[in-house]
């Protein structure tokens, strides 16, 4: 569809195309279907602090929460799910329930919670992208919308209180971030080859999670130690949101790529050749260096060798 | 529990073999109990007939406030006392039973999944139904909850109730869902519970789990329960595998 679709989110940071989880979902399932999105960095709107970001506007449409958008550019035949089984869509499902009572109140912990990290990283980050003065309020309001939804899923009642949730959450993190690390295995994305929507929604936790730099960092480290899970954060970014200079896009970022591969290796080529031709003549002494018509056999020869040894 | 008192737990749990008296408490079944308490109760008696561990089961009006964590069912084996389904899984883990044991890793991870998506979706469009439903609400809700208490108690127990569940319906993000909303969600949910059962007698490997007894709970529940809205379990479109 021609539609000219325009996502709202927060920016980025740390390599990161976004620095907020659910704007980073819906970044890289666009990426994976081809939708053509155009990202508009927000600061200075209320909406932020009532957690309707990332906001995808259309012509005539205003969509708000990751999984509405998702099933938005489905229904636009956007579609990164079409291989998938029945039972793996069922899968999806299942997963992305796990990431959100699993590891989402550890991931909004760390970030927002944990007063080193917020004061130090979080916080100057955020008033950084929203102008005065609301820059003074919206990141607090932030704040205890995540201590509060921590608390009302995970806290026991009548004791409301975060230190025995704080252990209990960390702790469910990690053993989620096993669970994914196991499912995950050594292949490059959940189901197969290409990515889909549950790909799209663990690299949305997981990346802020792995690339920004925090001082109290105990669930960064266990991810970290998770090789599999860091490896595929890093694949997705490199080969779909590829932020080099000039803003190349990742397909003319390939091409590029593949055309100084292959001048690269005729360059490699070309002076193996000559270097074989410069050995030729030091090895034979006797002969006069001009003579031309020795010369003018040996590297055709030379020549049809080192192709036969180079081609593989 | 805190971390340190799990530990504990566990290691005087796996001393002594499972007692012949273990009870299950839960609220009064005939006028008190609400669905979501009821599928919670029922998953766990189903989880440990599974395991062929005898249980009684005893209703009392203030099961709730009988619990460590608040939540119904708990169970009282030997001198210690054990709620929700999570922690009696792990409970009756350290005894010596298990039904998950013969999973490979990547099912295990499936089965945890799975059991989010059930307590995601399932358990909060209950309470959502429950509570958040003004119809529902009026009729039975407030009406069953406060039961077994003398007025004015019994408004001020069923509000208070109110309003803590509509709290974190606010916080979780379903505070500005309407019931159709949540309908699609549940409807979402068990297609994908029927697309994994498939015709397979039970989730896993012909042996039942905990996941088979948690979503036994919560479909029971619904398909007998009756409430001014019929919509939730119509969505059940599965005749019966169970």
């Amino acid at each position: 569809m021609a539609a000219p679709l325009e996502l709202s989110c927060w920016g980025g940071g740390w390599g990161l195309p976004s620095v907020h989880s659910e704007s980073l979902v819906v970044m890289a399932y666009a990426k994976f279907c081809g939708a053509p999105l155009k990202v508009n960095v927000i600061d200075n709107t209320w909406r932020g602090s009532r957690g309707d970001v990332p906001i995808l506007t259309t012509e005539d449409n205003m969509v708000s929460q990751p999984a509405k958008i998702l099933n938005f550019l489905r229904k636009q035949k956007y579609n990164a799910d079409y291989e998938l089984s029945a039972k793996q869509g069922a899968d999806t499902l299942a997963y992305i329930a796990l990431l959100e009572e699993k590891l989402l109140p550890a991931v909004l912990h760390t970030f927002w919670v944990e007063s080193d990290n917020y004061f130090t990283v979080t916080k100057p980050w955020f008033a950084s992208q929203i102008p005065f003065p609301l820059s003074l309020i919206l990141p607090g309001r932030m704040s205890k919308g995540a201590l509060n939804r921590i608390l009302l899923t995970r806290g026991q009642p009548p004791l409301y209180h975060l230190r025995e949730v704080e252990a209990q959450i960390y702790r469910d993190a990690k053993e989620c971030l096993n669970l994914l690390s196991n499912r995950l295995g050594t292949s490059q994305f959940f189901f197969g080859d290409t990515p889909s929507t549950l790909d799209a929604y663990v690299f949305g936790f997981l990346a802020p999670l792995y690339k920004v730099r925090f001082p109290k960092v105990q669930l960064q480290e266990h991810l970290k130690q998770l090789s599999n899970l860091c490896r595929f954060c890093d694949d997705i970014l490199s080969s779909y949101f590829r932020l080099s200079l000039g803003g190349i896009s990742p397909a003319g970022q390939e091409t590029v790529d593949a055309n100084l591969q292959k001048l690269t290796q005729l360059v490699n080529k070309e002076s193996n050749l000559i270097e074989k031709m410069d050995d030729n003549l030091r090895q034979s002494p006797q002969l006069p260096p001009r003579k031309l018509p020795t010369l003018k056999l040996t590297p055709a020869e030379e020549e049809n060798n080192s192709f036969q040894r180079l081609s593989p | 529990m805190s971390l340190v008192a799990e530990a504990f737990v566990s290691q005087i749990a796996a001393a002594e073999p499972w007692p012949e008296n273990a009870t299950l408490y839960q609220q009064l079944k005939g006028e008190q109990i609400l669905l979501s308490d009821n599928a919670a109760s029922l998953a766990v008696q189903a989880f440990l007939q599974m395991c062929n561990l005898p249980i009684k089961v005893v209703c009392r009006a203030n099961a709730e406030y009988m619990s460590p964590s608040g939540k119904v069912p708990f169970i009282h084996v030997g001198n210690q006392v054990v709620s929700e389904l999570g922690p009696i899984v792990q409970f009756v883990k350290a005894k010596g039973h298990s039904l998950s044991d013969g999973l490979g890793e990547v099912q295990k991870a499936e089965m945890k999944a799975y059991m989010e998506l059930v307590n995601n979706m399932l358990l909060t469009a209950e309470l959502y139904l429950q509570w958040c439903d003004e119809a529902t609400v009026g009729e039975i809700t407030h009406a069953r909850y406060g039961s077994p208490y003398p007025w004015p108690l019994n408004h001020i127990l069923a509000y208070q109730k109110q309003w803590e569940v509509k709290r974190k319906m606010k916080a979780i993000g379903w505070g500005k869902k309407t019931l159709d909303q949540v309908l699609e969600d549940v409807d979402q949910c068990c297609q994908a519970l029927s697309q994994r059962l498939g015709t397979q007698p039970y989730f896993f490997n012909k042996q039942p789990t905990e996941l088979d007894a948690l979503v036994f709970g919560h479909l029971y529940t619904i398909l007998t329960t009756q409430l001014t809205n019929d919509e939730l379990s119509e969505k059940i479109p599965l005749p019966d595998t169970w």
